[in-house]
């Protein structure tokens, strides 16, 4: 569970720390406010917490660059550099991996790709799309964590997959 | 959701398994003992819960009953207020009514009473 968790917040916020940390509270929280709830609703329980722990994380990253933009714009910084993660990407299909087999190599390009591509979802879709599909939540139950219709969740989870077919098309990669 | 769409959503769901199974054992071990952490946590609950649900009850009823004594308390005060508004109504009727009784009943004429002469005749012979 925890894992799948920290994957979920790792594709939301980019960062293994912080990834780390939303989980650690997520568990915490589902830990001291809904000990004494059915063993089934925890589940549902932690998923809420969990998006709405990354909810908070975006809120603080929010404010926390309100004050870093200016300052970064009057000292200068390094952002211009950065590139899209997508193009550097390549699937790679040199001989020089010999060591593990080439299946599993492979493999783990596909998954970087799948990876960095759910990272560049907008939030909503990814969000919908991993508790629809990963979490096998029906549409009421992401409805109501992510606080939304069931037609807005059906639509985030189209587009999302709709999304990841285009870019992995582009990259040649059919699974 | 369309097959095709249903189809590709599940074969990127399979790759996003063994991306967990890939993660690295620093990562591991970092969750487990968060999890390790939330579960201790999760076993202190109960007792605590308990402690804090048998406050809770006791707060509750004690409310329950104070409230009870309040609303005794307000219904007898309205009850006594309604007695007390009854018997001012009704007191003065009674003494009217047995006057009238009285006047009506007695041997001496009605007319009596609105006599001036009479009424003095009446004080002096009481002295």
């Amino acid at each position: 569970m925890e894992r799948r968790a920290y994957k979920q917040a790792l594709f939301a916020v980019r960062d293994d720390h912080a990834a780390l940390d939303i989980v650690q509270d997520a568990m915490l929280k589902l830990a001291e406010r809904y000990a004494m709830r059915p063993p089934g609703e925890l589940p549902l329980l932690f998923q809420r917490i969990l998006q709405n722990t990354i909810r908070d994380f975006y809120r603080r990253q929010k404010v926390r660059s309100l004050w870093t933009t200016p300052v970064s714009a009057l000292f200068g910084s390094d952002s211009e550099s950065e590139s899209d993660p997508l193009e550097t990407l390549e699937v790679e299909d040199d001989s020089k991996f010999s060591e593990p087999p080439a299946e599993q190599l492979e493999r783990s390009q596909v998954l970087a790709f799948i990876e960095k591509a759910l990272e560049r979802l907008p939030a909503r879709q990814r969000q919908a799309f991993l508790l629809r599909y990963w979490e096998e939540l029906d549409v009421s139950a992401a409805a109501e964590i992510m606080g939304c219709s069931e037609g807005s969740v059906k639509t985030h989870c189209s587009r999302a997959t709709r999304a990841l077919a285009i870019m992995l098309k582009k990259q040649g990669i059919t699974l | 959701m369309n097959q095709p769409e249903h189809e590709l959503a599940s074969r990127i769901v399979r790759h996003l398994d063994y991306g967990v199974e890939q993660i690295g054992p620093g990562t591991r071990s970092r969750l487990l003992s968060a999890r390790e952490a939330a579960l201790s946590h999760y076993r202190e609950q109960p007792v605590a819960g308990l402690a804090w649900a048998g406050q809770a009850v006791a707060r509750l009823t004690h409310g329950r009953f104070s409230s009870a004594r309040q609303l005794i308390a307000i219904s007898a005060l309205v009850l006594a207020l309604v007695g007390i508004a009854y018997w001012q109504n009704s007191a003065p009727t009674n003494e009217l009514a047995d006057i009238d009784t009285a006047l009506l009943t007695g041997d001496l004429p009605v007319n009596a009473y609105l006599d001036k002469g009479f009424d003095t005749w009446l004080k002096r012979s009481s002295r």
